[in-house]
């Protein structure tokens, strides 16, 4: 199993403002597979993906990724796992704004030994006319999937995106689900993508479903649809 | 592959052009002074202590009421030193100074000259440089004197006067009133021979190996001198102020300068501290997904280091190049205009490199390593999240809804900026710490001024001065002599009352030794008002400086020996013009076995007219007694205005970095308020005033710290720099003009700050809204 979540237990504030926000889940995923965490808000799927890459801890329970235990990892070594496996896509892209749109992806790049080529990434993510243009020249879509650039330019193991179409309108959401489809079929990452759109998981593998701190349902998209067809 | 992070370093700095440029002119003003002033000052030190082997300086020097027989000489150089002629003889000149005339010296003390020649006949002199340029004389120039004519064929350096002390107990030289010149042996021959004063320098055969030894063999040597010949005065090296006063106050000086220097990078260590606080603030969700994607803290703590230092490394050699090429000159144009300095080379100079250059990198380093350290501490996700306290968020300061919403909302931008405030507190109170220093110093002086004006002892003091023969050859004469000296000095004038006077010297040890003039008044004296029964007063000037009390004990002792006398202080008798005694005259001449019917001078409201003026050794006027001001005021004047730019300067920057920071943070919320409808005025009235008041509170608060601060610097200058004291005095106006200039220079800044709030766009609000 490429990542295993077992027991994973996390919780904020404490006393009576203690509040459980996952409450020992466990989750296997596959080398390559789309991952969809679905569920309302409070349900814990940020907090999953956090723990996932690296940037938030536990308070029990055990990650794994291809044998590697997250929990037992310094902060240097937590730093170097980021570096190596994993790309991350925020809603609200977190581009650096006085790096025009190459350097953002090069940025990505710099972490990698083996970077994929940014000029094909360019072409790919149809930013070539834009990448001499810094982010405020940009509209959301083009910020986007400069975001994700930036984070598949190291082709990294593990893609996390979270709420990557929160920010964008039905048509540009859909052009970055297809980019990010696009991305997985090439490279063959695995990704894990936090979303409260429903429609999105007909596109994916696995979609996962959270509820008050645990999984509702971990179900096996067999009639997966291409990201185009999808409607919502 | 280098870091891509590195591309918007030249952005940042074109984005940022404003903030980074004036760091970096004051700290090219800052450094390049400070090397120019450690260059000039290193290059001159040099060229000082070169001058003792070099022009062979005496190891010292004494005076005797005549020429001394060869036998006496060579007696006295049985104390393994060796003696030479040094005669001198004073002349007022046609421009009301007194030049102090020396045969040119070829063996001991020899002559630097600067301009010019060296004279070559007997109505010719060379003058001292610095004597030159405080009276406009030239080469070629001539003075009148005693009807004669001297021409002046240089401008020289003599090397036991780069300081013009008339007199070693002098409190301040006088570089206008007094001069050394050079004549030749003709034109000594023709001066006023009774006039002459038989002077002798020595050296050491073997020079003592340190201080201590030195001062053991000066006080022997002293001892065995006066066996054989009546001292008049008895100087050795380490005590003349002419000689040592130049080198003592250039590493004063320079200690002065580095503490300046370090200030003002630490202050700017810390606005860097402050800028890049705000700049990770402002890119905390760059910071987090950079972190969150595999950078480390070390690569992000690099990146953001790298300006900082940079501008500080380009100040530095910018500064470097300005201070070994125009501020070298312009400070030591400084020393010139002080001291009678001989010509210098410059040298290069390994340690200003290291103070201007490598250290304040260094500590820039350090500030801004610390600063970043602590601030990319937080994980990523705390940075994702902009939750940049890292500590538990505290509930919202209660504010009482009944005051209206502008003034609450003005108290969250000052609770907001807490620590930028802070920086700028700190700001405020260095800026106008050099402020105060550079308004203090005229004022202090012109009222010291004042107050010798309104309390003299009297308008006038003489200082009899009984003949040589009074005191030496066979018994006739010296009765004789004695009864022409007492005829002489009586006087009609019915202003004049007789007073007697002693000269002591403090003791060494904490403070430097002072000469303490002892005055016996009469008990119904109409100038010294003083009940002087049991113990004695002292000058409020002599208690200011050692710091005594009524009931201490004070012990003084004599001139060239080790006798001491202790006197209980019965109270303290408001005088500054001079650090003394004040004691009942019959006591005083009992203690020192003078005789009862011992004066030595007069006080008096007018000028007397009817002694013999060849008996009078000294007149203490005004004019005597505001030497010391007018000196500081001639060499430390200009350096004042300087100080007083640079205040202002610092104080400028400071205010602008910080509130263009504050602005730069809420740029979100003013465009906000702007999409609100509410107005740049308004806008204004709401950020801008909130600066104000800290501004205003920052500059109220920080006057009695200043005022603490300054009675310390003050006093440890005037103990280093002078003999005798200037009493601290604080005009309150001081307080009124570093307020208003503070006040004005913060007008400039908001005016500057109120053109930002305008530029504000409104899409601002509607970026990177999370």
């Amino acid at each position: 199993m490429f990542l295993k979540i077992e027991g994973i237990k996390k919780s904020f504030g404490s006393g009576e403002n203690r509040v459980e926000v996952l409450k020992g889940l466990n989750l296997e995923i596959e080398r390559g597979e789309f991952c969809v965490l679905l569920g309302p808000s409070g349900s814990g799927k940020s907090t999953l993906l956090n723990i996932i890459g690296g940037i938030d801890g536990a308070d029990d329970g055990s990650l794994t990724i291809e044998g590697e235990r997250l929990e037992d990892m310094s902060e240097k070594r937590l730093s170097l796992y980021r570096r190596k496996h994993l790309g991350y896509i925020f809603q609200m892209y977190n581009l650096i704004p006085n790096l025009t749109v190459r350097e953002n992806i090069e940025v990505g790049a710099y972490l990698s030994d083996q970077p994929l080529p940014v000029d094909d990434l360019l072409n790919i993510l149809g930013l070539t006319e834009h990448q001499r243009k810094l982010p405020n020249q940009l509209s959301g879509g083009q910020q986007q999937r400069t975001a994700i650039g930036r984070a598949i330019v190291k082709n990294p193991d593990i893609l996390l995106c979270d709420e990557p179409t929160g920010a964008l309108d039905y048509h540009t959401s859909k052009e970055i689900l297809k980019l990010i489809e696009k991305v997985n079929l090439k490279y063959g990452n695995t990704i894990i993508m936090v979303t409260h759109n429903d429609a999105i998981k007909d596109m994916a593998d696995r979609v996962v479903k959270l509820k008050d701190g645990g999984i509702r349902s971990n179900i096996l998209n067999k009639n997966k649809i291409p990201a185009a067809e999808l409607e919502w | 592959m280098k870091s891509p992070l590195r591309k918007r370093l030249p952005r940042e700095l074109k984005g940022e052009l404003g903030k980074y440029l004036v760091v970096f002119l004051l700290m090219v003003a800052t450094i390049g002074f400070v090397s120019g002033f450690l260059v000039a000052d290193g290059s001159m030190l040099k060229a000082y202590n070169e001058g003792f082997a070099k022009y062979n300086i005496e190891n010292g020097n004494f005076r005797v009421k005549e020429k001394i027989y060869p036998a006496q000489k060579e007696e006295i150089e049985k104390n393994d030193i060796k003696l030479y002629e040094n005669y001198y003889i004073e002349q007022t000149m046609s421009n009301k100074s007194t030049i102090r005339f020396f045969k040119n010296r070829k063996q001991v003390n020899k002559v630097c000259l600067m301009k010019g020649s060296l004279p070559k006949k007997a109505d010719e002199m060379a003058i001292d440089r610095m004597y030159a340029d405080n009276n406009k004389l030239a080469v070629g120039d001539t003075m009148k004197s005693k009807g004669k004519i001297w021409k002046i064929t240089g401008l020289v350096a003599l090397s036991d006067y780069s300081c013009l002390f008339q007199n070693n107990s002098d409190t301040m030289f006088d570089a206008v009133k007094f001069g050394v010149a050079i004549v030749t042996d003709k034109g000594f021959q023709t001066l006023d021979k009774k006039a002459c004063q038989y002077n002798y320098s020595w050296t050491y055969n073997k020079e003592p190996e340190n201080e201590k030894s030195e001062k053991e063999v000066a006080e022997d040597l002293m001892e065995n001198i006066g066996k054989e010949v009546t001292l008049e005065s008895f100087v050795p090296r380490y005590q003349n102020q002419a000689i040592n006063f130049t080198g003592e106050d250039m590493g004063s000086d320079r200690a002065m300068i580095i503490v300046l220097l370090y200030m003002v990078i630490v202050i700017m260590a810390f606005v860097f501290g402050v800028t890049i606080s705000n700049t990770i603030r402002n890119e905390a969700a760059v910071i987090g997904t950079l972190r969150a994607s595999g950078y480390t803290r070390k690569e992000l703590i690099h990146h953001y280091m790298v300006l900082p230092i940079c501008v500080t490394l380009a100040g530095a050699l910018i500064g470097n190049i300005l201070g070994y090429t125009v501020l070298k000159n312009v400070c030591a144009g400084m020393y010139y205009g002080s001291y009678s300095l001989p010509t210098y080379v410059t040298v290069w100079n390994g340690e200003a490199f290291l103070l201007t250059t490598v250290v304040p990198v260094l500590i820039m380093l350090l500030i801004n390593y610390m600063v970043l350290h602590h601030k990319l501490k937080l994980s990523p996700l705390q940075f994702l999240r902009r939750d940049l306290s890292g500590k538990k968020k505290k509930k919202a300061m209660y504010l009482s809804p009944k005051t209206s919403i502008f003034h609450r909302f003005r108290l969250r931008i000052i609770f907001q900026n807490k620590s930028n405030y802070l920086v700028l507190f700190t700001g405020i109170l260095f800026a106008n710490l050099l402020l105060f220093f550079g308004l203090l110093l005229p004022s202090v002086l012109s009222h010291y001024q004042e107050e010798i004006q309104n309390g003299l002892l009297a308008k006038y003091q003489y200082l009899l001065e009984a003949p040589v023969s009074a005191a030496s050859g066979n018994e006739l004469d010296r009765l004789i002599s004695m009864l022409e000296f007492s005829a002489g000095t009586k006087t009609d004038n019915p202003d004049a009352e007789e007073f007697s006077a002693y000269s002591l010297d403090t003791l060494p040890g904490k403070y430097k030794t002072e000469e303490i003039m002892l005055y016996g008044v009469d008990p119904d004296s109409d100038y010294v008002k003083v009940d002087t029964k049991d113990g004695v007063y002292i000058s409020s000037a002599y208690a200011d400086k050692f710091q005594i009390k009524k009931g201490d004990m004070i012990k003084l002792k004599e001139k060239y020996e080790k006798h001491t006398y202790s006197f209980k202080v019965k109270g303290i008798y408001q005088y500054s013009g001079a650090l003394c005694v004040f004691m009942d005259q019959q006591k005083l001449n009992k203690t020192f076995d003078l005789g009862t019917d011992y004066y030595s001078g007069y006080f008096s409201k007018t000028k007397i007219t009817d002694i013999d003026e060849k008996y009078i050794g000294s007149v203490i006027d005004l004019s005597a007694l505001t030497k010391v001001s007018r000196q500081l005021d001639v060499s430390m004047g200009n350096m004042m205005g300087l100080v007083n730019g640079f205040a202002v300067a610092i104080f400028l920057v400071l205010i602008y970095l910080l509130s263009k920071i504050i602005i730069e943070k809420n740029a979100q919320s003013i465009s906000m308020a702007k999409i609100l409808g509410y107005t740049n005025g308004e806008i204004g009235r709401l950020y801008i005033l909130s600066t104000s008041i800290v501004v205003i509170l920052c500059l109220l608060f920080s006057f009695p710290i200043e005022e603490t601060f300054m009675k310390i610097i003050f006093r440890e200058m005037m103990l280093a720099s002078i003999s005798g004291w200037i009493t601290l005095w604080i005009d309150p106006m001081i307080y009124v003009e570093m307020f208003v200039i503070g006040a004005v220079t913060y007008a400039v800044v908001a005016a500057l700050e109120y053109r930002k709030i305008q530029k504000v766009p409104m899409d601002e609000a509607l970026k990177n809204v999370e």
